[in-house]
């Protein structure tokens, strides 16, 4: 199992990536955190109750690029329980790039069901082993409207830093 | 003469196979001898978006409401307190027409005005609220917007929220307020009025300034497929499954 250690405004979260049963989309996470690419990254939608969602966006709301989606392997068996991580995407199923959640709640509303557009799920690949306390902060932050978007916390919730730990 | 078909409350869902039945049953049967079909809200349990369309289970409703268009009845969709965001893709795949929030309709010469019927629910002073906020153009737009997996996530929370309110609320507020049914009466000069939401299925009468109006209450589909039928004996229920 790999680790992952992400450095927030509001404490260290540390997830076990479960490369097992998700080694496509845990090989991609890895790769966005050693390119850097989560550094000054923003939680941009959180939603107590549900999930915090985040590694999309740079404070202010500016997407950053992404390489191309990963294959979608939510069919691993990994449900979205509480303190899960998994991957966000749109309406297509193999459209996850960086952005990630994790899930505050049992969402088993969005574990794979089947291999169509509405069941396909979204792919968890891991959770988190340390600082359930720093996710349960940040669920609870005051959240807005902002450029556009919904959920968006008032005051910016940066990963400061990821950094791939074994 | 064809008649003209009411329903409302079928609250579809993958959950409830036998209104989802009776329903197709519905719209093979009776629907497609009829001159017209009004759905006065709550069709579906929740409508998130049009890409529900994409699940199998509201396809395969959407495909039971294409063939009564397609046989060349007019079908009338009024938007429920549970499904209020449809859109042009749910129209276009079922060949439906959108109804506002009331209209009247000449049915067999009598003007009749047609609602879901839950603005009449007007001692439930927190739903009215809650209503409001969830009928603004703005909030549409803006749920619209919210990724799919958020809206799924928020409809669940709706639904569980409004059978947990409900269950708390003292029965009286959650029927209709007399005087809100006098004002709908007046405001639209009709004599006749035919809405759900209630899931208490009935026929009223009220005197509104000396004119004696009825008010016809739809059944849910909870238990089977419930109707009301214009035709040349009048009104009359129906039911399938």
């Amino acid at each position: 199992m790999r680790k992952v250690r992400l450095d927030t405004s509001h404490g260290a979260i540390v997830l076990e990536l479960d490369d097992e049963n998700a080694p496509a989309t845990v090989a991609n996470f890895i790769q966005y955190a050693n390119d850097g690419h989560y550094d000054n990254t923003v939680f941009h939608r959180v939603i107590d109750g549900f999930m915090i969602q985040g590694g999309g966006f740079a404070p202010g709301m500016k997407q950053k690029p992404t390489r191309a989606p990963v294959a979608n392997e939510a069919g691993n068996g990994l449900k979205n329980r509480k303190y899960t991580v998994a991957m966000a995407r749109t309406n297509d199923p193999h459209s996850a790039t960086a952005q990630f959640f994790i899930n505050v709640a049992d969402n088993d509303f969005l574990d794979y069901k089947g291999p169509s557009p509405q069941g396909w799920g979204y792919c968890v690949f891991g959770k988190v082993v340390e600082g359930t306390d720093v996710v349960d902060r940040i669920r609870g932050v005051a959240t807005g409207r902002s450029g556009g978007h919904e959920n968006v916390p008032s005051e910016d919730v940066v990963i400061r830093s990821a950094s791939v730990l074994a | 003469m064809k008649p003209t078909l009411f329903l409302s409350d079928l609250h579809l869902s993958p959950d409830r196979p036998a209104a989802a039945e009776a329903f197709e049953a519905f719209c093979r049967g009776p629907a497609r001898d009829a001159a017209a079909v009004y759905l006065l809200g709550d069709l579906f349990d929740w409508w998130i978006g049009d890409e529900q369309l994409d699940e199998p289970f509201a396809e395969r409703m959407a495909a039971a409401l294409r063939g009564v268009t397609a046989a060349g009845v007019p079908v009338s969709v009024a938007q429920g307190n549970r499904d209020f965001l449809y859109g042009p893709r749910f129209v276009r795949e079922t060949g439906t027409t959108r109804l506002p929030e009331q209209i009247v309709v000449d049915i067999g010469g009598t003007p009749t005005l047609l609602m879901h019927g839950d603005e009449l629910c007007t001692s439930d002073v927190d739903y009215q609220r809650y209503r409001a906020r969830m009928r603004a153009p703005e909030t549409a737009r803006r749920l619209l917007a919210l990724p799919a997996f958020v809206r799924r996530w928020m409809a669940r929370r709706l639904r569980k929220r409004s059978r947990d309110e409900t269950a708390l609320k003292p029965e009286s507020i959650l029927d209709v307020a007399e005087d809100a049914v006098v004002a709908a009466f007046r405001a639209h000069g009709v004599t006749r009025m035919i809405h759900g939401h209630t899931h208490r299925p009935a026929t009223h009468h009220v005197e509104v300034d000396g004119r004696r109006c009825e008010r016809i209450v739809l059944a849910d589909w909870h238990d089977r497929g419930h109707w009301v039928e214009a035709g040349v004996q009048g009104l009359v229920r129906r039911e399938i499954g």
